[in-house]
């Protein structure tokens, strides 16, 4: 294993652990854990593997729910804000994690703390507040059933502090609605995994930090020097300087590539959305462009990618909020085929408003419209609502009856897996799901994007690998070139696409400002000598990818192991896109082909190291990262392949 | 000299609040800076202020926050400007 010198810089140094059934607070230090993963998410992933037993549920108030911000985050590394939200995933069963921006992460670390682990269940609301070193739990009983929005306002009377960052969650949290969100900073969520469920289970509303500290970085004249070669290449970036030099954001860019292969329809019965629709939704003057004041960014950010928006004219005039991404177009428009603008941003909102992740919003909604319009359930069951194909209204509606559970929202609230068995009909065939989590995903177009989806160990979400065949996205160098549309060496960049994730998330660094969004914000080379020059560390890129790139999504895949039954059938796309064809477009005929894909899938586990045939872990991989003692665990369980 | 904003191209980022105190420090302490934002996300209000503490960066070439502010928001201007139009934006139209 890759053993490193004691780290002397970017890190906080404390990891808060919070009981909430016990009240008590203690604290404990980070580095012998960031030593063995550089923070953040792997951090996480290591306290969840060596303390959850596989017996405990997510509901369980042994179940952990735990927060890791980055190294990196608190220093000038441009993008350095995102912060790892990890517990035990209510779809699956195994690994839960969801990734957030913004101001909270930074606001922790200068307070004092990289991590905070919250275990048990409290009996009556609370929030934590955490006011540099001084933290306590409060009551939240004037805060519980509000909105995200009316929280925050009655929190910053209530401290009288404007300056306090929050992390909490909605009515969807507290009604422990599966696809509940984290919602931190008024707009940014931690979406997936139903990490918001946990918490609001958890009886936990926010947790409200100010911090006035400060992080020291090891050599700081050579950090710095790096942090200005960083942005030197990021606003030299052709990509960032037309997204600076343009009024609107990337999700109204009708150049992107993405307009054809990323859009499904009506649930997956099409990848292909008309184009008149597309023009009436994005028209510039009359479109969701038209609704944009201006464009704001996360800490330290310099691609800034978060429009603010104002809903100008019709019924929803006055709504008004920051995020607005091409996934609310993925999901709440073209899904749904709505290709009205105002009730798309009004949609997208509410969502945020009151806690609910929006990919789990949008593919588990746009089935329940498919089971209406196929007749599995009718006028009665949806308590009037018609639940037609670009009916924003009644949208809007379910959305809220979702978050408050009122009538057919409270049979939506438990996942759509087990709506699916109550409704019956073969309605589960049509609900688009990867390892029960409802996706809103792409799989018969673009095959790497399918491929990273379809095996991302927290359940679906394309941040675990996906590629974009584009002259902007993806990275320079690539490890290998591609068609989008080919299966062709998909795999190969997948891993890398993976690899790379893992360790921004471990640093704190945004993926889009990485290696993911434009095509060269940061490289490999930038991330060494961040972690270098701040962690006061000498190694390698060899090692950094080998090695730090790779351990944590072995943490996760064992934990996946060790609490599920999850199988290598799991990482195929789903059914539905393995039977039917595109209709329509540019790419009509595609679908994910189920050979191909294994093919794909083969060579992905081969580049991670892990046993072809069935996707298992191997005990040589695990040596070689210095995990035996895990190997030992899943050994003991029949999860792992002796060789 | 003074170091202005032009409001309406501040994307409240903060990365000027924190190279500031990187130079008053050798740290990244925000608290120490002479620059603060503040930010309400409900209503895309982002204020931004600079009290008595800057220096101007001196023994910089140029301020950092003006360097580092990749959405060119800060600038240096002369001191009468400010007085005679407020904001530097105006200032830019007016040119």
């Amino acid at each position: 294993m890759t053993t490193i010198g004691n780290i002397k810089g970017c890190l906080a140094g404390k990891i808060l652990r919070v009981d909430l059934s016990t009240g008590k607070i203690r604290t404990e230090g980070t580095r012998k854990y960031a030593k063995k993963t550089l923070g953040g998410r792997g951090v996480n992933s290591l306290i969840m593997l060596n303390e959850i037993d596989p017996k405990i549920k997510w509901c369980d108030p042994e179940n952990l729910l735990c927060f890791g911000v980055g190294s990196l985050v608190g220093t000038m590394a441009p993008g350095a804000c995102r912060v790892d939200v990890s517990t035990i995933n209510v779809f699956s069963g195994g690994k839960g994690s969801a990734n957030v921006g913004g101001f909270w992460g930074p606001e922790l670390k200068y307070a004092g703390f990289d991590n905070i682990i919250i275990v048990g269940k409290s009996k009556e609301p609370v929030y934590l507040y955490i006011n540099n070193s001084q933290v306590e739990l409060r009551d939240a009983s004037l805060v519980w059933g509000k909105t995200i929005f009316e929280t925050e306002n009655i929190l910053r009377r209530e401290l009288g502090d404007n300056n306090i960052e929050i992390a909490l969650i909605g009515p969807a949290g507290e009604n422990r609605v599966k696809g509940s969100a984290i919602i931190v900073d008024t707009a940014k969520a931690a979406g997936g995994s139903g990490v918001g469920c946990v918490m609001g289970d958890k009886k936990l509303k926010a947790i409200v930090v100010r911090g006035r500290g400060k992080i020291d970085v090891a050599e700081p004249e050579r950090f710095m020097k790096e942090v200005t070669k960083c942005y030197q290449q990021c606003v030299n970036e052709a990509f960032g300087v037309r997204w600076r030099n343009s009024p609107y954001n990337l999700y109204s860019d009708p150049e992107w590539e993405g307009w054809n292969t990323n859009m499904v329809v009506k649930n997956g019965q099409d990848d292909y959305w008309e184009k008149e629709k597309e023009i009436r939704l994005m028209n510039h003057r009359t479109g969701i462009p038209s609704m944009q004041k201006g464009v704001r960014a996360c800490y330290v950010c310099p691609t800034g990618c978060i429009p603010y928006m104002e809903v100008n004219k019709g019924k929803y005039k006055g709504t008004k909020g920051e995020g607005f991404w091409i996934n609310t177009i993925m999901g709440h428009a073209c899904r749904f085929d709505i290709s009205d603008p105002e009730s798309v941003v009004k949609s997208w909102f509410l969502t945020n408003e009151l806690g609910l992740d929006g990919d789990y919003v949008a593919a588990g909604l746009s089935w329940i419209f498919e089971c209406y319009e196929k007749g599995f359930i009718t006028k009665e069951d949806t308590d009037g609502l018609e639940l037609t194909w670009g009916n924003g209204s009644a949208l809007n509606e379910l959305i809220r009856k979702l978050a408050y559970r009122e009538g057919i929202g409270d049979l939506l609230a438990d996942g759509m897996i087990e709506t699916a068995r109550k409704i019956g009909h073969n309605s589960e065939y049509y609900l688009i799901h990867i390892k029960g989590q409802p996706s809103i995903e792409p799989f018969r177009i673009p095959k790497g994007w399918g491929l990273a989806v379809s095996t991302s160990p927290v359940a679906g979400k394309h941040l675990r690998g996906a590629t974009m065949g584009s002259k902007r996205f993806g990275p320079k160098p690539r490890p290998g070139d591609f068609n989008v549309i080919d299966y062709k060496n998909q795999a190969k960049n997948v891993v890398w696409q993976g690899k790379t994730k893992e360790l921004e998330d471990n640093l704190g660094i945004c993926n889009y400002v990485g290696t993911w969004g434009g095509a060269n914000f940061l490289t490999i080379d930038n991330f060494v000598e961040l972690v270098n020059a701040g962690m006061g560390l000498d190694l390698t890129e060899e090692e950094i990818m080998n090695h730090y790139a790779v351990v944590g999504r072995n943490l996760e895949k064992a934990f996946n192991a060790l609490h599920t039954n999850l199988c290598r059938e799991d990482d195929l796309p789903p059914k539905r896109f393995r039977k039917e064809k595109v209709k329509s477009g540019p790419y009509k005929g595609f679908k994910a082909d189920e050979d191909k894909y294994n093919e794909m899938l083969d060579e992905f586990y081969e580049y991670w190291g892990w046993d072809k045939k069935i996707g298992m872990q191997t005990r040589t991989g695990l040596r070689k990262l210095g995990l035996e003692d895990i190997a030992e665990k899943l050994a003991r369980q029949g999860k792992l392949i002796d060789k | 000299m003074e170091i202005m904003i032009d409001i309406d191209l501040c994307y409240g980022c903060k990365t000027c609040q924190l190279v500031c105190s990187f130079h008053h420090t050798g740290t990244f302490w925000p608290d120490r800076s002479s620059i603060s934002v503040f930010r309400n996300p409900q209503n895309g209000i982002v204020k931004w202020s600079i009290d008595s503490t800057c220096d101007g960066c001196k023994g910089e070439n140029e301020p950092l926050c003006v360097k580092y502010c990749v959405y060119k928001a800060i600038r240096i201007v002369k001191k009468d400007i400010k007085k005679k139009e407020g904001r530097v934006h105006d200032y830019d139209r007016q040119y």
